[in-house]
C-alpha cells in the first residue's frame, strides 16, 4: 500500500462504531491505510460516511473499537490523551472549520503549540506561500472564510509536522483559494506523510492515491 | 517581553469585556469587606488613646479598708518603685462613636500635679489656661472637644444635661493636645463640702520611676495591711492593701471588649466568600461554554488536559487577584473619605492601613478560584474534543 519511503502512518484493522439515537452506526470497519513519508492520499467519499471519524482515529484523537494506529513506528496509544506529545509534535491538523483561538493572532495560533525557534521564520514563508503575510498579526475576527481557513492550514504546517491530516480543507473556500490551499498542502510532501479527506475528487488531482469510504470500508477509489 | 500567547495574562488582558463580570464581583466584595472590616479598629484605636495616660501612672484605690487612710499611705511610701504619687478623684466623659460610645477621664487633681501629668503624658495647653484652684473650671484634649461640640466656655456635666453621665457642671477653660486623650480639672474644688463631688473618696495616682512601671505594678498588687494596724470596721490585718488599677489591666478589659469581634468577622467573610466562589464558579462554567471551541481545538492538537486546567485555573487566579486589587484601592479610597469626613471631626481615630480586612478580602479570590478550578477541572475530565469539533464542522 505505500508508495515508498519509510511509513509515517500504518493504521491496521480500524474499527469503529457509535451511537445515533437508538442506532447503531459502524462509521470504520477494517480500515487499514499505510502512508509514507512524501505520500499524499486522498479519502473521498459522501457526507456522513466517516471520512472525518477515520481521520480521527488516524490521529490519535479518538479510541478505536478495534484495530492500531503507529505514528513513526510507535503505537498510538487507546486513549487519546495519552497521544497529545506525540500529537503535537508529528501531527499537523486541518479541520473541515479552521477553528482558530479568537483572542490570537493568526501567528500567535499558528505558533502556540509549537516548540522551536524555527517554526517563526517557516510560518513567515509559509503564509507568503498562501498569501497571509500581511495578515499574520490580525485577529481572526478580521478575516474572511478563506483567510481563517489558510490561518488553520498556517497553524497545521508551522510545526513541520511529520504526518498532515487535513478534513474537508477546501470545504469553505473557492476554487482558486481552495487550489492555493491544496498546491501548499501537496508542498509538503517532500516533508511529510499527507491524508486528506474530502467529497471534492477534483481536489485530489495529484494525490499518490485515492481511496473511497463507503459503508466504513476503505477501498481503492 | 511579550506574554505568551496562551498565558492567562494574554487571555485576560484581551477578553476584558469577558472577564468583567468576575473582575467587577470581586471588586465590589473586597471594596465592601474592606470598608466594613476597617472601621471596626476604630474601637480599638480610639479606646486605647482615651485611655493612654493609663501608660503614665497607676491608680490606687484601698482594697478592704474603705478610705485610703494614712496607714495605706504609709504602706504606699514604701514602694521602693515609686516616683511620686499625688490624691485625685475621676470621673468619665462620654465620648461618641459611630456606633457606641468611647469614655475619657476626666482627672482632678492639684495644680501642681496637674503640671507634672501633663509633663508625663506628653501633652501641653493649646489654648485657654489651666483650672483655678477651687473652680469648676477644666482643660479638655482637643480631640474629646471635637467629639463632644465643645469649645472654650462651653460647659457639661449632669447639671447642664441631665442625659450626661459626668456628674455636677464643669465649664472648658483650656484645651489640651497630645498624644493621651484627657481632661483634667481642681482636685480642691472636688473637695468642697458643697460639690457633688465630694461623695467620691480620693484615690491614690502613683507614678512609678522611670523604667519600673511594672516593678511597681506587682509591688502594689502583692502589698498587704500590716499587722497591727487597726480597722475601723474590724477587719484583719495582712489582707491585700490595694485595687491597682494599671495599664495591662486596662489593655486586658480593652482585649475582652473584643474578643467576639473575630469570630464575627471571621463568619462574615466565610459565608461571603462561600457566595462569591459559587457565583464565580457558575460565571467559570458559562465561560467555559462559550470557549468550548478553543478548548476542544486546543487539546486536538495535542496541548494535555493538565495543561489546560492550569491554564484556567490561572486565568481565574489572576482575574480574581485583579479584581481584590481593584477592590482595595476602591475601598481604602472610600475608608480615605469616611475618615475625613465622617470620623475625623468626631474625634475617632482609624487605621487605614489593617491588615485584617486585607487577609479577610484576600480568602475571596483564593476561594473562589479553588471552586472554579474544580468545577472546571469536571467539565475538562468529562469534555470530548472530537465530539465538539464533529458537531461544528458538521
Amino acid at each position: 500500500m505505500s508508495a515508498g519511503g519509510l511509513p509515517v502512518l500504518e493504521a491496521h484493522g480500524l474499527s469503529l462504531t457509535y451511537a445515533d439515537g437508538p442506532r447503531r452506526v459502524e462509521a470504520v470497519r477494517d480500515a487499514s491505510l499505510v502512508v509514507a513519508r512524501g505520500e499524499s492520499v486522498g479519502i473521498v467519499g459522501p457526507s456522513g460516511s466517516g471520512k472525518s471519524s477515520l481521520l480521527f482515529l488516524l490521529g490519535g484523537l479518538r479510541r478505536p473499537d478495534a484495530g492500531e494506529v503507529r505514528l513513526l513506528g510507535r503505537p498510538l496509544a487507546p486513549e487519546p490523551e495519552a497521544n497529545a506529545a506525540l500529537r503535537r509534535r508529528h501531527v499537523g491538523f486541518l479541520f473541515q472549520e479552521p477553528f482558530l483561538v479568537p483572542y490570537l493572532s493568526v501567528r500567535e495560533n499558528a505558533l502556540a503549540h509549537v516548540e522551536g525557534g524555527q517554526a517563526a521564520d517557516r510560518l513567515e514563508a509559509l503564509a507568503a506561500a498562501v498569501g497571509m503575510r500581511d495578515l499574520l498579526d490580525e485577529r481572526p475576527w478580521r478575516l474572511s472564510g478563506g483567510q481563517r481557513q489558510r490561518a488553520g492550514l498556517l497553524r497545521a504546517l508551522a510545526g513541520d509536522p511529520d504526518l498532515v491530516l487535513a478534513d474537508e480543507p477546501t470545504a469553505f473556500l473557492d476554487q482558486p483559494a481552495g487550489e492555493a490551499v491544496m498546491d501548499l498542502l501537496e508542498a509538503q510532501r517532500g516533508r511529510a506523510a499527507l491524508v486528506v479527506v474530502t467529497h471534492d475528487r477534483g481536489m485530489l488531482a495529484r494525490a499518490s492515491r485515492v481511496l473511497a469510504l463507503a459503508d466504513g470500508r476503505l477501498r481503492p477509489a | 517581553m511579550a506574554p505568551a500567547p496562551l498565558s492567562a495574562r494574554t487571555y485576560v488582558l484581551r477578553n476584558l469585556r469577558r472577564v468583567a463580570p468576575v473582575l467587577a464581583i470581586q471588586a465590589l466584595v473586597t471594596c465592601l469587606l474592606v470598608a466594613a472590616i476597617t472601621p471596626t479598629n476604630a474601637f480599638r484605636a480610639t479606646t486605647e488613646a482615651y485611655t493612654a495616660s493609663m501608660q503614665h501612672m497607676t491608680i490606687v484605690t484601698p482594697r478592704e479598708r474603705p478610705l485610703l487612710d494614712s496607714t495605706l499611705r504609709a504602706v504606699l511610701d514604701q514602694n521602693p518603685h515609686q516616683a511620686a504619687r499625688e490624691p485625685a478623684k475621676m470621673f468619665w466623659i462620654r465620648t461618641p462613636m459611630i456606633v457606641g460610645e468611647a469614655w475619657a477621664p476626666l482627672l482632678l487633681l492639684a495644680p501642681a500635679a496637674q503640671a507634672d501629668l501633663l509633663a508625663r503624658t506628653g501633652c501641653r495647653l493649646v489654648e485657654g489656661r489651666m483650672p483655678e484652684p477651687g473652680s469648676a473650671g477644666v482643660v479638655v484634649h482637643e480631640a474629646v472637644l471635637r467629639a463632644r461640640g465643645w469649645v472654650l466656655g462651653s460647659a457639661f456635666g449632669e447639671e447642664v444635661d441631665r442625659l450626661d453621665s459626668t456628674p455636677g457642671r464643669f465649664e472648658v477653660v483650656g484645651v489640651l493636645a497630645g498624644p493621651a486623650r484627657l481632661a483634667l480639672g481642681d482636685l480642691q474644688r472636688a473637695s468642697q463640702q458643697d460639690s457633688v463631688y465630694a461623695r467620691q473618696l480620693p484615690f491614690e495616682v502613683v507614678y512609678a520611676r522611670p523604667g519600673e512601671e511594672e516593678d511597681s505594678d506587682a509591688w502594689l498588687a502583692q502589698a498587704r495591711i500590716p499587722a497591727g494596724a487597726g480597722s475601723p470596721l474590724g477587719l484583719p490585718a495582712g489582707g491585700l492593701a490595694f485595687r491597682v488599677v494599671d495599664d495591662d489591666l486596662v489593655r486586658a478589659r480593652i482585649e475582652k471588649a473584643f474578643v467576639n469581634l473575630p469570630l464575627v468577622l471571621g463568619f462574615i467573610t466565610a459565608a461571603v466568600a462561600v457566595v462569591v466562589a459559587l457565583v464565580t464558579a457558575l460565571l467559570d462554567l458559562l465561560q467555559f461554554q462559550a470557549r468550548l471551541d478553543e478548548l476542544a481545538l486546543l487539546l486536538a492538537v495535542g496541548h494535555p488536559r493538565r495543561r489546560l486546567m492550569q491554564k484556567l485555573a490561572a486565568e481565574g487566579l489572576l482575574v480574581s487577584l485583579l479584581g481584590w486589587a481593584l477592590g482595595l484601592v476602591l475601598g481604602l479610597a472610600v475608608l480615605a473619605a469616611y475618615r475625613a469626613l465622617v470620623l475625623e471631626p468626631r474625634g475617632i481615630l482609624m487605621q487605614l492601613l489593617d491588615a485584617r480586612p486585607l487577609l479577610a478580602s484576600l480568602s475571596v479570590p483564593l476561594l473562589a478560584t479553588v471552586v472554579g478550578a474544580l468545577a472546571l477541572r469536571a467539565r475538562i475530565r468529562r469534555m470530548d474534543p472530537v465530539a465538539v469539533l464533529q458537531r461544528r464542522g458538521a
